[in-house]
């Protein structure tokens, strides 16, 4: 049966890629990733999990060692945060267009300087676009699940793409949450073997991997890897729909609605601050105010036609962003370009905004969401959004 | 449903995977016809790495696994549909080389454990550069030396990042005329600096390594022996390969074997093997040649003047004391006048 135990995000983590049963764990230490792979440092101690884990000589290194260890098939772990992220940055396209699917935990960090190690998704959104999956858990019971999702995911045939499964730092990685662990035999059901297929290295049957193209080769190489990302929400539907009936959850695939029924106004989030946003949104209610959250289970492949769905419903959306994106279309943070994107060929489109929130590993305190909440109301009374940007907590805003 | 990966009951044993005994050679009629560095390669009239290549597969056989991190050997080598490994060979970044050497070989040691995968542990070579060994791929090459893979890590040594377009490398001679080290009136002798020493990088502090040797073209059967003797130990092994470069240094490309000649009989290339703490000196006793000899046959010494041949001769003469054993030498520090 399964078992229910306490677990911090990152010891949830290493739950999972016990019961993913990995061939190949490469750590390099960085807070606050890092204390998922003393977790499996010591179940590989212990004899409990037979693993190869390497010491990585850096992040860089980390992500060059799991290359290497999938291309001659083994299932592989790694991870990072902050800085270690964006150090790794050369070896993530190589991985995707190699169509290896490592799977990399990023427990989140705000990027130097200076040195902070709040929770921010600068580091992991700053890699969006290098050809993996990427999305985030909200709690550590999400966390362990996503890693087994993902490797399915990832894995399957029809998809060969690598995997950042990320949590919140601290908020998630660090705070214990219950998580009810599955019985080895469910994992097994749920995740084979993973099977590399027939381009492995293998001394008896010799392939060159990665050679020179001319650039005309070039494009219909990117294509297949769209391509690919083209067909993952089917395969990332049947994955959710085979995890929650063998493991027993209730997960929707890419986008989850809490109160939203007969909401005006939504909260836009990824991540750990959905846990706060959800009491917000209870006591908004409480008040009299319709509001709703939705929250974003995977970034990549953005569910646009999902989330285009769901979103036209409501009349005022308001994007929380954990992320940076300097000098960017919205002059705030990565998800609202993204939203807007999503919604423009809608036939309704909901007013929309974005709150700068949690920067640097801030708290998004209850009176963040009432403050963004007053902004999205005056936004429907006016009929239109003030601006594209709002700093919560930095700026006085007459609602 | 049978569980896809099972954990073995006893605690996992240590493998043992790689029994083979790549025989040594006596003589050139012994060198394998076989070969595993076939055409389809694009590399220049002459190349010096491509022979080392040549020789290095036809040493490691059937049974092996080739990185190439980028340099000459993968941009001149590796082209779509058309490269020339008749074994598995996998690109790796200019910077990890080793590291992605260190998953192969991981992976090979676990699925090999857990009945994933059969057979003998294959022969893992990285084929790095001198960039890819000593400069920027020096910190993936020291972990895995660290680490203790079992893996042979050789850096093919053209003294220069030449598929870039003959940029100084760290083991560019002292004197070297290249793009970024052209010789000029304020800096007369080109390249001010004297070369990183990559054995003794490998050598002075990863207890893990029992193997480093020297090897050049102009002497196959050695080079093809100090393949085999780094593959049959168990463990990693570095090899320096010297590897003329006739487009960065500027000589005419039918005399690569004759300048790799010479570079050893000048003592501008030491061969010596190093196994577990002890030298082993070949091509010893004879009156080296004056340095000259050598650069003079190269365009990239052209400019030297005889106060800066004298500096080198010194350096030589230095090193041969005892080749391979680090020595002091008059090395000016970079900012010197």
């Amino acid at each position: 049966m399964a078992r229910e135990v306490t677990l911090s995000g990152c010891a949830a983590s290493a739950q999972a890629v016990k019961l993913a049963r990995v061939d190949v764990i490469c750590s390099y230490p960085i807070r606050p990733y890092t204390a998922a792979m003393m977790e499996l440092a010591k179940m590989v101690a212990e004899g409990e999990l037979d693993a190869e884990f390497i010491h990585g000589e850096g992040e860089h290194a980390q992500l060059s060692v799991v290359y290497g260890a999938s291309a001659a098939g083994a299932r592989t772990f790694t991870g990072s945060s902050g800085v270690g992220v964006t150090y790794a940055m050369e070896v993530y396209s190589p991985i995707s267009g190699a169509r290896l699917p490592v799977q990399m935990m990023i427990a989140d960090r705000a990027l130097d300087p200076p040195g902070d190690f709040g929770s921010e998704h600068t580091d992991a959104m700053s890699c969006r676009d290098q050809g993996w999956m990427m999305g985030w858990a909200e709690t550590p019971q999400e966390a362990f699940d996503n890693h087994l999702i993902n490797y399915r995911i990832g894995e399957d045939k029809r998809v060969m793409l690598p995997q950042f499964v990320c949590q919140d730092g601290y908020f998630v990685s660090h705070i214990p949450g219950k998580v009810l662990l599955p019985e080895q035999a469910q994992v097994d059901e749920f995740l084979p073997a993973y099977d590399p297929g027939p381009h492995v290295l293998d001394p008896k049957h010799p392939v060159s991997h990665g050679p020179q193209i001319r650039p005309d080769q070039g494009a219909i190489m990117d294509l297949q890897r769209a391509e690919a990302f083209l067909d993952l929400p089917k395969v990332i539907e049947e994955a959710v729909d085979s995890y929650n009936r063998i493991v027993g959850r209730s997960y929707s695939p890419f986008i989850e609605e809490y109160l939203t029924d007969g909401a005006d106004i939504v909260f836009f989030v990824q991540g750990g601050h959905a846990a706060t946003a959800r009491h917000a949104v209870r006591h908004l209610r409480d008040q009299g105010v319709k509001a709703g959250l939705v929250k974003l289970r995977f970034v990549r492949p953005f569910p646009s036609r999902q989330l285009s769905e769901v979103l036209s419903k409501f009349k005022a959306v308001g994007v929380v962003e954990t992320s940076t994106s300097y000098g960017g279309s919205m002059r705030g943070g990565n998800l609202l370009p993204e939203v807007r994107a999503a919604l423009y060929d809608a036939p309704e489109r909901p007013l929309t905004t974005s709150f700068m929130a949690g920067l640097g590993g801030d708290v998004v305190p209850l009176k963040d969401f009432y403050w963004m909440a007053r902004i999205l109301s005056s936004a429907i009374k006016a009929g239109r959004v003030g601006k594209t940007v709002y700093w919560a907590g930095l700026e006085e805003v007459s609602a | 449903m049978t569980p896809a990966n099972p954990i073995p009951q006893e605690p996992s044993m240590p493998a043992t995977v790689k029994t083979q005994t790549l025989p040594l050679l006596k003589k050139l009629s012994q060198i394998p016809k076989e070969d595993y560095y076939v055409p389809g390669h694009r590399t220049c009239a002459g190349c010096g790495p491509a022979l080392q290549y040549k020789l290095v597969a036809k040493a490691a056989g059937p049974n092996t696994i080739f990185i190439g991190p980028t340099g000459c050997m993968y941009v001149a080598n590796a082209s779509y549909l058309c490269t020339p490994y008749a074994v598995p060979w996998i690109h790796a970044q200019i910077t990890n080389g080793g590291a992605v050497a260190s998953g192969i070989e991981a992976a090979f040691q676990v699925l090999l454990r857990k009945g994933k995968r059969t057979g003998e542990l294959p022969n893992i070579i990285v084929m790095a550069g001198d960039g890819g060994a000593t400069d920027i791929g020096l910190q993936a090459m020291s972990a895995l030396m660290y680490r203790g893979h079992d893996a042979l890590f050789i850096c093919y040594d053209n003294e220069s990042y030449a598929n870039t377009g003959i940029q100084t490398s760290p083991t560019t001679p002292y004197g070297g005329n290249t793009t970024f080290t052209p010789p000029g009136k304020a800096i007369p002798e080109g390249k001010r600096l004297f070369p990183k020493d990559p054995p003794q990088l490998v050598i002075g502090g990863h207890p893990a390594v029992k193997y480093v040797a020297t090897a050049s073209i102009a002497y196959p059967i050695d080079l093809i022996n100090k393949v085999r003797k780094g593959l049959n130990q168990k463990g990693p092994a570095f090899l320096h390969i010297h590897a003329p470069c006739p487009k960065g240094w500027k000589f005419d490309e039918s005399k690569t074997v004759e300048i790799a000649k010479l570079a050893v009989e000048t003592g501008m290339w030491n061969l010596y093997e190093w196994i577990d703490g002890e030298y082993k000196h070949r091509e010893r006793g004879k009156e080296l040649k004056p340095v000259g000899e050598y650069l003079k046959l190269q365009r990239r010494f052209d400019h030297l003047k005889p106060e800066h041949i004298a500096k080198l001769q010194a350096f030589v003469n230095a090193r041969q004391k005892a080749p391979g054993v680090p020595v002091k030498v008059p090395v000016p520090m970079p900012r010197e006048a």
